[in-house]
């Protein structure tokens, strides 16, 4: 029986707990209701408003997911008294001198956690966009000041956009929820960047994962259990292709819900594991539901709802729908629910999911044979403008006043400045434009003839709210073009074995044969020569120059010649 | 050597006349009469109907309007996709990829995803489909689906049909160099068969497959005879045939023309004249186009044919 009650304005839910003590205050807000220049923003906030807690490894204290943002604990009444009071207090008074560290501590956060195979998921589903938002990185942190935070604060951290659970006998003694008054925040609208749907994509990791959205309904939470068992038999139990098989089912807060379902592979039976997660979705969406997968799934649930922890456990969930406005059911309509999905209800989830489908597959494989259209990895269109030339490779970079093309090997991307949802600028020049659409492009001026004013074009035309610094690069990061030493260079020539040999002896020759001509001639100018003997001694050394010459030649032509 | 031999004759209505049948009634448009030739027929036959009926020309209209009307109709579903298939691979032809264009590649391709999807809901809605699953490994190997993925779909077939020689030639197939496999995987994939299935089965083919596989790979006409002459080869060849066509149980059921058909090459390339002779003695003037479309067809079966006589004696 989960109570509602009320403090401080602050809707508030409680129930009975046979475990600790423990308690949540979420707020409707999250990473989709940020826009991408100011990512972390909600972040940034959770963690000012825990650092002074003085708790160790406070960040578990704290959670920012897309539609919602917790703070929880777990201890004595007076330990979660304190603490939800104190997080109230520091989120109307921000202690925004621990600003630029916590930016910091974030930073790391973020570059130590692991990858997980579906983080990549929603930025294709959704664009660099609302949904979309939570696969990037927080590049907004930067520019975020106090002023920025505390506006963020006053419009979404308030009573009215918040509600407390507690599991345990009462609400604690002296806890204080200080929020400014507001209004309830809806759910954010989600936006698609799929324009053919059942679709897929190329992940980096090794998993098969398929991503649906489905009306939320009790056919839905059965349909990813049915699901789950049958990846397991086909894949693991019969195949032994995969170690890991699951699949999960998630309200999103907009009257939708979230499908994930994943199957891991070696590399060498990557491909056995995508034919075979292919062929199991064909069976559940051609209607072959096994009404023993069915009657186990409800089995399971029921169990769950037949425990004394029931209640406890339903909290964070039961918190969530009162904040979304999405119906609330006992347990007793739980089961009533459950009871009432039959195999025609779970087909039609199979159908709706598969419709609206998106195939993450691994590196070097494809979904198209199997009907899945290719998420588009380039942009249908360029804008027309100044093209500046690759200085490697064909690829054209054109700058117009709409916006920015790259056309090259691969097809074009496109980001149009009214469509710019995040450029990251450093002081080197270079430019990364991320469009909506999550169509992103990164421009090196290095690697272009590009005009210097081509740059400060693109830095005017977009917004300035979605810009962001970064900071400098190392210049060994700095792409370079290959090979720009000159080509003037001169190359030692290569020369024949006999050449040199050939020089010389011919350059000795000439040296004889022009030395003793022109001593000759010198001696027809300086002594007297008898009448008979001139013409013949002219003649002599006429022929004594032309040999000379000759016997020169070679030394000239072989010099010349250049290999 | 007995009086001029008749001419080789290659189509599969020779031996199975339930061939012609099923021609006409596709085209005569006569769905149900389809119907009634398939129904009664084993796996084996009805494998071979399938990929025959594939073969004539036109029928897409045909079995698209059978399908608009009754959209679950498998049988109608199954023949589509095989005659994509054949016309896709008609497009592609038999050469080395290094000798076929882009544009034919696509066309390729694009009928192979064609037929693969159809295949995919008939094996979803069917999964006992051995002749849906059966097509789906020249789609996997055309498509580049993969050495695991094609094994499963072998696995999925053989679990409602074990010892389907079909789905073991065209694994086979795939599991040779040319299509990302490798000798070692051929081989031991064809013993593996031909140990499992039964004695007067006819898998030890596939020994004799793997071996004209790997003699037809070899660049030089003197790397091909010194491979024939490698005892190792002959004897492998010898005790597969004394498992299958020399086997006093073996039986013409679908598909044995081919089978026969390779043991008299290989057996005469290996110069076992007898039982090269008993194979042509028992085909008659029968023949198909695999293996004999490797020797020059029609051609280098009357050769074959003739030195078999020749130098066999009969039995």
């Amino acid at each position: 029986m989960i109570q509602e009650l009320d403090v401080d304005g602050v809707p508030t839910l409680l129930a009975p707990t046979g475990g600790p003590m423990r308690a949540g205050l979420t707020f409707r807000v999250g990473t989709a209701d940020e826009t991408l220049a100011r990512s972390g923003i909600t972040h940034l906030l959770e963690h000012l408003a825990l650092a002074p807690l003085g708790l160790a490894d406070y960040h578990v204290n704290g959670a920012t997911a897309p539609a919602f943002t917790t703070f929880h604990m777990q201890g004595s009444a007076q330990d979660i008294a304190t603490f939800l009071t104190s997080v109230c207090a520091n989120l109307t008074e921000l202690p925004t001198g621990r600003l630029e560290v916590e930016k910091e501590i974030l930073r790391t956060e973020h570059s130590s956690r692991g990858t997980a195979a579906s983080d990549d998921i929603p930025l294709w589903r959704h664009g660099a966009r609302d949904f979309g938002i939570t696969s990037y990185p927080e590049w907004g942190l930067g520019p975020l000041t106090g002023d920025d935070l505390r506006q963020w604060a006053a419009r979404w951290f308030t009573r009215e956009n918040a509600v407390l659970w507690i599991a345990g006998k009462a609400v604690p003694a002296g806890l204080r929820l200080a929020l400014p008054s507001g209004v309830r925040q809806p759910v954010p609208a989600a936006s698609s960047a799929l324009p053919q749907t059942p679709a897929y994509f190329v992940g980096g990791s090794r998993a098969v994962v398929l991503d649906a959205v489905v009306r939320r309904r009790t056919a839905a939470s059965v349909f990813a259990g049915v699901l789950e068992r049958e990846l397991y038999r086909a894949l693991r139990q019969d195949g032994g292709l995969s170690y890991q098989t699951t699949a999960g089912y998630e309200p999103r807060g907009d009257g939708n819900a979230t499908l994930r379902a994943l199957a891991d592979a070696l590399p060498e039976k990557q491909d056995a594991v995508l034919g075979g997660f292919v062929d199991t979705l064909a069976k559940l969406r051609v209607g072959r539901i096994e009404q023993a997968d069915l009657d186990a799934v409800v089995a399971k649930r029921e169990d769950f709802l037949g425990t004394a922890e029931v209640d406890a456990a339903r909290l964070p969930s039961y918190a969530f729908n009162v904040l979304t406005g999405e119906r609330n059911l006992t347990v007793d309509e739980h089961r009533a629910e459950l009871k009432a999905v039959d195999t025609d209800d779970v087909h039609e989830v199979a159908r709706e999911a598969l419709a609206g489908a998106l195939l993450m597959v691994p590196e070097g494989h494809r979904a198209d044979w199997a009907g899945f259209a290719e998420a588009p990895t380039r942009s249908a269109d360029t804008v027309t403008g100044t093209a500046y030339r690759e200085k490697e490779g064909d690829g054209e970079l054109h700058v117009g006043v709409d916006g920015v093309s790259w056309l090259g090997h691969g097809g074009p991307l496109t980001v149009k400045y009214a469509e710019c949802a995040l450029m990251l600028t450093w002081p080197d020049g270079a430019r990364q434009l991320i469009g909506a659409d999550a169509i992103s492009m990164r421009i090196e001026p290095t690697m272009f003839d590009l005009h210097p004013g081509a740059i400060r074009v693109i830095d005017s035309q977009v917004p300035d709210d979605r810009q962001v610094a970064m900071p400098a690069r190392d210049p060994e990061r700095i792409p370079q073009p290959r090979a720009a030493a000159g080509t003037e260079r001169r190359e030692p020539v290569k020369r024949s074995w006999w050449e040199i040999p050939l020089m010389v002896v011919s350059g000795l020759v000439a040296l004889v044969i022009g030395g003793g001509t022109f001593l000759l001639t010198l001696g027809m100018f300086v002594t007297e020569t008898a009448e008979s003997d001139e013409g013949w001694l002219w003649g002599v050394i006429v022929v004594g120059w032309l040999l000379a010459v000759i016997l020169a030649l070679p030394i000239v032509l072989l010099r010349r010649r250049r290999r | 050597m007995p009086d001029p031999l008749p001419a080789p004759d290659f189509d599969p209505a020779a031996a199975f006349p339930e061939v012609t049948r099923l021609r006409a009634a596709l085209a005569g448009g006569d769905w149900p009469g389809v119907r009634r030739l398939l129904e009664p027929l084993d796996w084996d036959g009805h494998t071979l109907l399938v990929r025959v009926g594939g073969e004539v020309e036109g029928i897409e209209p045909f079995l698209r309007a059978v399908l608009a009307r009754q959209p679950d109709d498998t049988l109608a579903a199954t023949l589509l996709a095989s005659h994509l298939i054949e016309v896709g691979w008609g497009i592609r032809s038999d050469a080395r990829a290094a000798h076929v264009s882009r544009e034919q590649f696509d066309q390729f391709h694009a009928h192979l995803r064609q037929a693969e999807q159809l295949l995919i809901d008939i094996c979803a809605r069917d999964p006992g489909n051995v002749a849906a699953w059966q097509l789906r490994l020249p789609t996997a190997m055309g498509l580049q689906l993969g050495q695991a993925e094609a094994r499963r779909r072998y696995d999925r077939l053989v679990a409602h049909a074990p010892h389907h020689l079909s789905a073991q030639t065209s694994l086979l197939q795939q599991y040779c160099p040319k299509w990302s496999g490798s000798w070692e995987k051929a081989f031991a994939f064809a013993h593996e068969c031909t140990l499992a299935a039964p004695e007067g089965a006819p898998n030890g083919v596939l020994v004799a497959e793997a071996h004209l596989e790997r003699w037809a790979d070899f660049d030089t006409s003197a790397q091909r005879a010194r491979y024939m002459r490698d005892p190792q080869v002959a004897k492998e060849v010898r005790e597969a045939a004394e498992r299958s066509v020399l086997h006093p149980a073996f039986q013409h059921r679908p598909g044995w023309v081919s089978v026969r058909s390779v043991f008299a090459l290989m057996l005469s390339r290996l110069e076992m004249w007898d039982a090269a002779r008993a194979q042509f003695e028992a085909l008659g003037n029968l023949g198909s186009e695999y293996p004999w479309s490797y020797l020059g067809g029609a051609k280098g079966y009357v050769r074959y044919r003739a030195e078999a006589y020749a130098k066999g004696r009969s039995r």
